[in-house]
């Protein structure tokens, strides 16, 4: 599928989903779609869900593009917004056993990023797994264990083990410096 | 790495949301602070900025043949040309909607008790005005009806139903706005969970009252939205227009 990738396209896309045209959404499906479709199956790990949740997103996004400001975020940034907020609350309507069950998977190895993804980075992308990785590595397991399983403070506690004041003043102190990081 | 600077307490609160790890009643808080901090909302979408490439780094996952067309099947009307009145209750985000505090509670609640419609009292049939009749609805893709409302121009009254069911969320309360047609909230006070009542309005705002009149119900803190005259501080919980019975 040759789907418009630039941001200017995609943004193009946007205002005309937003006066009711189907053709810009089929558009901005092709050339999203399968980002979005691994953004929910990073955070569900259940195909059949992020099948659902991705139908929500792109009703969503149908419903909602009026709203898209190009002036606050790109796109992507946008709409992977959707897709993982409605992810995560398809997974937190699981239960509290959805998170019983990944309790041994604090996510170490998803710092690795591929060298195809470093050279496919877009600049902002590459600049964030710099700080990120500037970080100790249990700070950053913890934010990206956060950020992918809508997972909160107390059950971060409880999964490993520390009181949650340990918890929140270790991610405080890493957005901090992420956030230090990312203004240099 | 150098020490950051140390976040301030807002500051910390955005990104935490922004991060996810809130649990629900902090969620609903930062929610309802988005809602009427302009500078909070702002904070609160840099830091989804600044974490968003994250999902960059997830690989993309060819979608299924088989899920345009059914996306394509369900895509409501659109609904961006709305009327001025559904538009004015637009202050909240587009991208955390799906994520309100008070929706997870109510809404199963809210099927179960759907399935037992309320009995509204109709006026008889000689009754001088239309009777105007909505029903209020969650914003999503599937939307769950949790309040019936309706219009009596005789008794110049609301009549609102709260299919919610009681004792879910006993921290905040529902509060009734009118939206007529100049597109400003006006606040016509509380809706108990599972009670019906009818609120009497002024002759002003009742004259005002028409087809098409958005009636709305917002989750707000006890005692209400602390500035009601510039409408709601809280997440939106459903919405309905007024139309002929």
């Amino acid at each position: 599928m040759a789907a418009a990738t630039t941001p200017e396209a995609l943004a193009q896309l946007m205002s005309r989903i937003a006066t009711g045209d189907r053709g810009a959404l089929r558009e901005l499906y092709d050339a999203t779609s399968a980002k979005l479709f691994g953004v929910c199956l990073r955070i569900l790990s259940d195909r059949e869900e992020s099948e659902d949740v991705l139908q929500e997103v792109y009703v969503t996004i149908w419903r909602r593009a009026d709203r898209f400001d190009s002036g606050r975020a790109s796109v992507m940034t946008w709409v992977s917004t959707i897709a993982r907020n409605r992810a995560i609350d398809r997974l937190r309507a699981r239960g509290p056993l959805a998170y019983a069950e990944q309790v041994d998977t604090l996510e170490i190895a998803d710092g690795a990023v591929g060298a195809d993804t470093l050279l496919e980075a877009v600049d902002d992308e590459r600049k964030l797994h710099g700080c990120l990785s500037e970080l100790d590595d249990r700070t950053e397991s913890v934010i990206r264990t956060a950020f992918f399983g809508g997972v909160t403070y107390e059950a971060l506690g409880q999964r490993m083990d520390v009181p949650l004041g340990t918890v929140k003043s270790w991610i405080r102190r890493g957005l901090a410096k992420l956030k230090g990081c990312l203004e240099r | 790495m150098s020490e950051g600077p140390e976040l301030n307490d807002a500051e910390a609160f955005a990104a935490e949301h922004a991060l996810g790890v809130l649990n629900a009643a902090e969620r609903a808080q930062a929610e309802a602070r988005m809602a009427r901090e302009p500078a909070f909302a702002a904070e609160v979408d840099a830091w989804r900025s600044r974490l968003a490439p994250l999902t960059q780094s997830v690989a993309a996952v060819p979608a299924p043949e088989g899920l345009w067309p059914r996306i394509e099947r369900v895509l409501p009307a659109n609904d961006n040309d709305d009327s001025v009145a559904v538009r004015g209750l637009r202050f909240w985000r587009g991208a955390t909607v799906g994520s309100l505090g008070l929706a997870a509670a109510s809404l199963a609640a809210a099927v179960f008790l759907a399935n037992q419609p309320p009995s509204v009292i109709v006026q008889p049939a000689e009754a001088p005005g239309q009777l105007l009749n909505a029903s209020l609805t969650t914003q999503d893709s599937a939307p769950v009806p949790l309040f019936v409302a309706a219009y009596d121009p005789t008794r110049k009254a609301l009549i609102i139903t709260s299919l919610v069911k009681p004792g879910q969320d006993p921290a905040h309360v529902h509060e009734l706005w009118v939206i007529p047609s100049d597109g400003k909230p006006r606040a016509l006070g509380f809706v108990e969970p599972g009670k019906s009542k009818a609120i009497p309005m002024s002759k002003e705002l009742a004259d005002s009252m028409a087809e098409g009149s958005a009636i709305a119900v917002s989750v707000e803190p006890p005692g209400g939205a602390p500035h009601p005259e510039t409408g709601p501080s809280g997440p939106i919980a459903a919405v309905g227009k007024l139309a002929k019975i």
